[in-house]
């Protein structure tokens, strides 16, 4: 085990991936001597750089994700650093025919490639967008986002073993916020597609991802002194959402709350909201409510980026509720403190 | 030959630049400086029409939006996102000229896709048969965008009257030109059957003359033209940028080819203006600049109503 933040788990797992196997390599924008963007590459250059698998690449967004999908036809990992989440719009296309190969070639071709982008409100003033929920509309498409530093390393391991194209999302919020104990076995993997329940309660669940877990994790602190139990589930995996998980935790609470960076419009969170009609429609006693930004680009001066994106009071009154609704599904009196 | 009015205004937006630099840097450590490249902006920003539409490069947004007539005082404040300035703290000036003179800014963080509403901007005057032109400019960075060169392309088939400047500071970021730019940018202009002039974008008069040709091809309806003007980004990629991948001497070098200083010996040299005159510029940008910041400080920060969730679509449509 080592103390390691968010970013120190991102470039040990990549690092590691690197050493094991001499496919996987790395390109992007300043990803060389200068470390990446937010040291997201921070000595890879020293260790890898003279091997020639951590290429600086010039500001061709479009042609740099498209290049890794040829690599990635050839048998080659590539990761590329996108930067910034805000960014995908100029790859989607890449995207969409990176999803479809595999499928459309009748499984003669892969396309094992992790694209990285960092996003969130947080720290660094600008390119916030959490524009991932697009890319869990294209079918093929893995979505990947870690809420600490331990699973971004398993997970990131994960993307780069897995050999489907993955858009992994990096929290710069979380970036360089606390340390926690991450494993040095050279096979942890934490795999894709598994959900966590981070947080056992009987009363509501709710189901985030990212910084909104770390929220969620406050809000049910504050529920308990309420004297209301929250069960969180990090999904961790995005696309394809956990779905056993989910519907397991929700058959137990009989309540769900989804946070989400994402906007609420088109947002991934409503697929989890889908499966609970869906599929658990029986067992839930009360509405299901989303706790999204409204649907506005993000503002930039920080008082409308608080009043933009939903904080842990915003969770706490999305549960409380929820509560208000009794185990029959009927409305009870509001009980206040 | 160009007189003396414009020599001075070219003057005073150069000092103008330097003095936003140190009095903003000073207070945003993320804030992009112009230092060393102060004779591009001039050069290519000043004397535009009301009714041109010009999308700068992002490093020197706010010189171009004062030199297309923007309030300083709001402007300033538009960059501190306060409730005062052009975007109601909705979004950045620092990045994104207020539309209102015609500017063209980032609306996300995106670099390129502005060249092509520059293109468009253009193709509308061709529509209505206006002699208005677009100008849009972009660093060495930028033009290894795919926009880049389709807005090229695609105004040069159109014969659109676009001018492309590109402000070549031999750097993005820590990638220097040589890493990120294959060949000459300017040479990319016979490509797409344009003229297309490498000039020192150091020299003001040099960058002006370029642009003069270039405005005068677009606004007659022969097309677009391409300059490349070479300088150096004295300043690090943002204020409190580490600068650890590039040598400090070879900094300082450039730091000495001060273009404001070999323009202000120009002036004196060529008795445009004496000593006396040119500090009095100098003073007075000084002031102007640190008034206005004090004032766009001290005002209000945007609240509820300014966040406008119900704001996002325009009212209205065509009858
Ligand atoms: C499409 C896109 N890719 C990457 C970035 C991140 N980025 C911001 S500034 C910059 C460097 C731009 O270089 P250049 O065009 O030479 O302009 P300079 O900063 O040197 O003025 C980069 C890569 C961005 N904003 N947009």
């Amino acid at each position: 085990m080592t103390r390691m933040t968010f970013q120190q788990a991102l470039v040990s797992a990549i690092a590691e991936e690197m050493r094991r196997d001499r496919g996987v390599f790395i390109m992007g924008e300043d990803v060389g001597s200068f470390g990446g963007p937010l040291k997201s590459t921070d000595g890879l250059w020293e260790e890898f750089g003279k091997e020639g698998r951590v290429i600086d690449m010039p500001i061709s967004e479009a042609t740099i994700v498209g290049a890794a999908v040829g690599a990635a036809m050839q048998g080659k990992r590539p990761i590329v650093d996108l930067m910034f989440l805000e960014f995908l719009g100029l790859v989607m296309q890449q995207f969409i025919d990176a999803g479809a190969m595999h499928y459309y070639s009748a499984g003669a071709v892969r396309v094992p490639m992790v694209v990285r982008a960092k996003y969130g409100v947080g720290p660094h003033h600008g390119h916030q967008y959490d524009l991932h929920s697009w890319a869990t509309n294209i079918p093929g498409v893995k979505v990947v986002a870690p809420a600490t530093p331990s699973d971004a390393k398993g997970l990131m391991k994960a993307a780069i073993r897995d050999d489907n194209p993955v858009l992994f999302i990096e929290h710069m919020g979380l970036y360089h916020a606390s340390r926690e104990d991450v494993s040095d076995d050279p096979d942890f993997v934490v795999p894709l597609g598994k959900a966590r329940v981070v947080r056992d309660g009987a009363d509501v669940t709710i189901v985030a991802s990212a910084m909104m877990v770390k929220r969620a994790l406050s809000a049910a602190v504050q529920l308990e002194k309420a004297g209301v139990s929250a069960e969180v589930v990090d999904l961790r995996t995005i696309a394809p959402l956990d779905k056993e998980t989910i519907l397991s935790s929700i058959r137990k609470t009989g309540r769900l709350i989804v946070a989400c960076e994402a906007i609420e419009t088109g947002s991934s969170a409503n697929d989890v909201v889908a499966l609970a009609a869906e599929k658990a429609f029986e067992y839930l006693k009360a509405p299901v409510a989303r706790v999204s930004p409204p649907s506005i680009p993000v503002p930039f001066n920080r008082e409308l980026e608080k009043l933009f994106l939903p904080g842990i009071d915003d969770i706490v009154d999305a549960a409380e509720r929820a509560i208000q609704y009794s185990d029959t599904g009927a409305l009870r009196e509001p009980v206040r403190a | 030959m160009t007189n003396n009015d414009t020599l001075l205004e070219m003057f005073r937006l150069m000092v103008f630049s330097r003095t936003l630099d140190r009095v903003y840097g000073e207070h945003d450590g993320h804030w992009h400086g112009l230092e060393g490249e102060e004779a591009v902006v001039a050069g290519v920003y000043y004397g535009l029409r009301p009714t041109d539409v010009l999308a700068p490069h992002y490093r020197g947004m706010p010189v171009a939006s004062y030199a297309k007539g923007a309030d300083l005082r709001k402007l300033l404040a538009g960059m501190l996102a306060k409730k005062t300035g052009y975007n109601r703290g909705r979004h950045r000036n620092d990045i994104c000229g207020p539309p209102e003179f015609n500017l063209i800014g980032l609306y996300t963080g995106s670099l390129g896709p502005s060249l092509g509403y520059a293109t468009g901007a253009a193709l509308a005057a061709k529509l209505d048969d206006r002699d208005d032109i677009a100008v849009a400019v972009f660093g060495d960075g930028v033009s290894s965008r795919g926009d880049c060169h389709e807005s090229m392309n695609l105004a040069a088939v159109q014969k659109l009257g676009v001018v492309f400047v590109c402000q070549n500071n031999q750097y993005a970021i820590s990638t220097t030109t040589e890493a990120g730019v294959a060949g000459v940018i300017a040479k990319r202009a016979e490509g797409f059957g344009m003229p297309g002039i490498q000039v020192d974008g150091n020299d003001v008069l040099a960058v002006r003359a370029a642009m003069d040709e270039a405005v005068l091809r677009a606004r007659s309806g022969a097309g677009p033209s391409l300059i490349e003007a070479l300088t150096y980004r004295v300043a690090g990629h943002f204020y409190s940028d580490r600068e650890d991948y590039r040598d400090p001497e070879l900094v300082e070098r450039w730091r000495k080819r001060d273009p404001i200083k070999r323009y202000r010996a120009h002036l004196l040299d060529n008795d445009v203006l004496d000593e006396h005159g040119l500090s009095a510029i100098e003073t007075e940008a000084a002031m102007q600049i640190e008034c206005a910041f004090e004032k766009a400080l001290s005002d209000p920060p945007p609240d509820l109503e300014d966040l406008g969730i119900d704001a996002v679509y325009a009212e209205g449509a065509s009858e």
